[in-house]
C-alpha cells in the first residue's frame, strides 16, 4: 500500500468513527427528517411566532422593571453600584431591651438564620452586591423570617436594625428597618 | 412552509418574519453548548447538593419564596431532585436521551431557581435561559451518544438542521444581556461617570496591593482619572459586544472582545459560572450552517496532515469539509467564494476553529491589513 493511500485510508477511517456522533456531513437525502409533520401548520406557525413574541417582550420589560424594583430579576444589572453598608440588628424583648443578634439567643444563632445574600453578619461593613435598595429589601424580608420562625425564642417581640448605607461616593444615610410583631407563644 | 392568510399589508413583514422563525438551520452550535452547558449545571447545582449533604436546604435559613403557592418538595424529594439534575446534566452533556435529559436539567434547575428571591443571581438566569433554549431545541442530532446509537443500529442520522427560532431567540437574549448590563451604567451617572468602578476598586485596594500586580499597576487601578475614562471603556464594549454579534462585519471582533471582558471579568470577580457560560454561549453567533467551506489539502505532506488532524479534532462547528488534494499549498474556499491559500489559508481555517480563534483572528486582520496595502489578490478574493 502506497503511502499516500494509507493516509487516505486512515483518515476516511476516523471520519467514519467521528460521523457516528455527527460530524454535520450528512447531505440532505441521507438524513432522516425529524418532524412529525412534513409541513408548517398554522398553529405551528402561529405558536412559534406567539412564543417568540413573549419571549421578547417579557425580557423588555424585565430590563425595563430593573429601573424601578428593588429586586432586579432578569434585568441584568451587572455590578450596578459601589454602595456599602452595615446594619446593628437587634432583638427587642417584651421588656423593651435591645439585644444584638450577634449574641446567640434560645439556641438560635443568626449566622445559621441567614446565610445568604451578605446578610450572615450584617454589622461589618459589606458591599451591596445588587445595590442598596436590593440590600435593604433583602434585610427587611430577612427579618421578617427569623421572626417568624425563631419558636423556641419567647421573649422577642420584633427585630429590628438600623442600617447605615453609603449609596456610591455619597454621604452616609441611616434607615430603621423592623419585622412586624411577633405572635406570642401559643 | 406555508404561510398563513393575514392582510396584504402586513403580509410582508409577517411572512418574512415566519419565514426566519421557520427557516431550517443547523444546531450545530446549540450542540456544542449543550456539551458545555452539563459541566457547568454541575457547578451550579454544586452548593445546593454540598448543602444537602450536610443536611442543610434552602428553606433551614432565610429564603423568600417568589409566590406563596408554589410547591415546597418534602425534604428527601427535594434532595433526590438535586441530585436527579445532576445526572440529568451529566446525560445531557453526553447526548443520552438527550431531548428527556435536556427537559429534566431545565426543570430541575428552574425549579430551584425559582424556590427563593435569594437565589437569584444574573449568571443563574442566563442559565436558566440557555437551558430552556436547549430544552426546545432539537440539540441531540449530532455531537451525541444518540446520534452514535442510530449509526451503530445502522439507521441513517436524523436531520440536523430544525427550524432557527429557538436560535434566534437565544441571541436575542444573550444581545439583550450585555445591552441591558451597558445600558444601564450608561444611565447611571455615577456609572458613567468613573465614580462607581473606582470607589470598588478603592475598596479592594488592600487586596490587589497583595496580589503580584507591580507597584504602578495598582496605583493605575485605583487613580481616579484613569476610571472617567475606563467606565466609559466598559460601557462601550458591552453595547459593542450587545450591537456588534449581530452584523457579519463586526462579529468577531464583537466575539474576540467579548472573549477578553470575559476573562477580566472571571480574574476580577466571583461571578459563578457567567465568565463559563458567556464564552461558551458564543458559539450560538456562528453561521448556522455546516461544511459550507472546502479545505483542499495534500495528506502526503506532514504540515497539512497535522493540519488535517488539527480541523478534524476541533472542528467542533463543522465549518470544514476537507477534501484531499493532489499537491499544492492549503487551499481554503470560503462559502462566498473567496479563496485563501497556503499560509493566509491556515490563518483562516484556524481563525474558524473555537479553541484557536482567539488566537487567530488577530493574525487574519493583520493580514488582511497587509494584503489591502499591498493589494494581494489571493486575500481580497479576486481569484474567485
Amino acid at each position: 500500500m502506497s503511502k499516500e493511500s494509507f493516509l487516505t485510508r486512515k483518515a476516511a477511517v476516523k471520519t467514519v468513527k467521528w460521523h457516528q456522533f455527527g460530524d454535520g456531513s450528512a447531505e440532505a437525502s441521507d438524513v432522516v427528517p425529524c418532524d412529525r409533520l412534513p409541513v408548517d401548520t398554522r398553529a405551528r406557525i402561529v405558536g412559534r411566532r406567539a412564543a417568540v413574541a413573549v419571549v421578547v417582550l417579557a425580557q423588555l420589560l424585565l430590563i425595563a422593571r430593573g429601573y424601578w424594583s428593588d429586586h432586579k430579576q432578569f434585568a441584568f444589572q451587572m455590578f450596578p453600584e459601589s454602595s456599602t453598608w452595615r446594619a446593628d440588628v437587634v432583638r427587642v424583648t417584651d421588656g423593651d431591651q435591645r439585644v444584638p443578634v450577634s449574641e446567640p439567643w434560645s439556641g438560635y444563632r443568626w449566622e445559621d438564620l441567614v446565610t445568604s445574600r451578605g446578610l450572615q453578619t450584617p454589622w461589618v461593613r459589606h458591599h451591596a452586591d445588587a445595590g442598596v435598595d436590593n440590600q435593604l429589601a433583602f434585610l427587611t424580608a430577612a427579618l421578617q423570617w427569623v421572626a417568624d420562625h425563631t419558636p423556641r425564642d419567647h421573649e422577642t417581640r420584633y427585630l429590628e436594625a438600623t442600617v447605615t448605607y453609603w449609596h456610591n461616593l455619597d454621604a452616609p444615610k441611616t434607615v430603621v428597618l423592623r419585622s412586624h410583631d411577633r405572635i406570642g407563644p401559643p | 412552509m406555508t404561510t398563513l392568510d393575514v392582510a396584504p399589508g402586513r403580509a410582508g413583514l409577517l411572512a418574512r418574519v415566519d419565514e426566519l422563525l421557520g427557516r431550517r438551520v443547523s444546531m450545530r452550535s446549540l450542540a456544542l453548548l449543550r456539551i458545555v452547558a452539563g459541566p457547568l449545571v454541575l457547578l451550579h447545582l454544586r452548593p445546593f447538593v454540598v448543602d444537602a449533604a450536610h443536611g442543610r436546604i434552602y428553606r433551614d435559613a432565610f429564603y423568600q419564596p417568589y409566590v406563596s403557592w408554589y410547591p415546597d418538595l418534602p425534604r428527601s424529594l427535594y434532595i433526590a431532585l438535586l441530585w436527579i439534575g445532576a445526572a440529568a446534566a451529566i446525560a445531557m452533556s453526553a447526548g443520552l436521551w438527550t431531548r428527556l435529559t435536556t427537559v429534566t436539567t431545565f426543570a430541575v434547575v428552574a425549579y430551584n431557581f425559582f424556590l427563593s428571591t435569594t437565589h437569584f443571581h444574573n449568571n443563574r438566569a442566563y442559565l436558566f435561559i440557555v437551558l430552556a433554549v436547549l430544552a426546545v431545541a432539537p440539540c441531540g442530532r449530532e455531537l451525541s451518544i444518540d446520534a452514535w446509537a442510530r449509526s451503530r443500529r445502522g439507521l441513517p442520522p436524523l436531520d440536523p438542521t430544525a427550524p432557527g427560532w429557538p436560535l434566534w431567540l437565544l441571541r436575542f437574549e444573550a444581545s439583550a444581556i450585555y445591552g441591558a448590563s451597558g445600558l444601564s451604567k450608561l444611565l447611571d451617572p455615577d456609572w458613567f461617570g468613573g465614580a462607581v468602578s473606582w470607589d470598588r476598586l478603592v475598596q479592594s485596594k488592600d487586596k490587589l496591593t497583595a496580589t503580584p500586580l507591580p507597584g504602578w499597576v495598582v496605583s493605575a487601578l485605583t487613580d481616579r482619572t484613569v476610571h472617567v475614562y475606563a467606565a466609559k471603556l466598559v460601557v462601550l464594549t458591552e453595547l459593542f459586544i450587545a450591537i456588534g454579534l449581530w452584523w457579519r462585519g463586526t462579529r468577531y471582533v464583537a466575539v474576540w472582545v467579548a472573549v477578553c471582558f470575559h476573562l477580566s471579568i472571571e480574574a476580577s470577580a466571583d461571578v459563578e459560572v457567567f465568565s463559563y457560560l458567556a464564552i461558551a454561549a458564543l458559539v450560538i453567533w456562528a453561521v448556522p450552517s455546516t461544511r459550507d467551506r472546502m479545505l483542499g489539502m495534500d495528506l502526503s505532506a506532514a504540515g497539512q496532515r497535522w493540519l488535517a488532524t488539527t480541523v478534524r479534532r476541533l472542528d467542533w462547528l463543522a465549518r470544514f469539509r476537507v477534501e484531499e488534494t493532489r499537491s499544492g499549498p492549503v487551499r481554503v474556499v470560503d462559502r462566498d467564494g473567496r479563496v485563501f491559500r497556503g499560509g493566509p489559508a491556515v490563518v483562516f481555517v484556524l481563525s474558524r476553529l473555537p479553541l484557536t480563534a482567539w488566537f487567530t483572528l488577530p493574525v487574519l486582520l493583520l493580514l488582511r491589513a497587509a494584503a489591502t496595502r499591498r493589494e494581494r489578490p489571493s486575500l481580497r478574493g479576486q481569484d474567485r
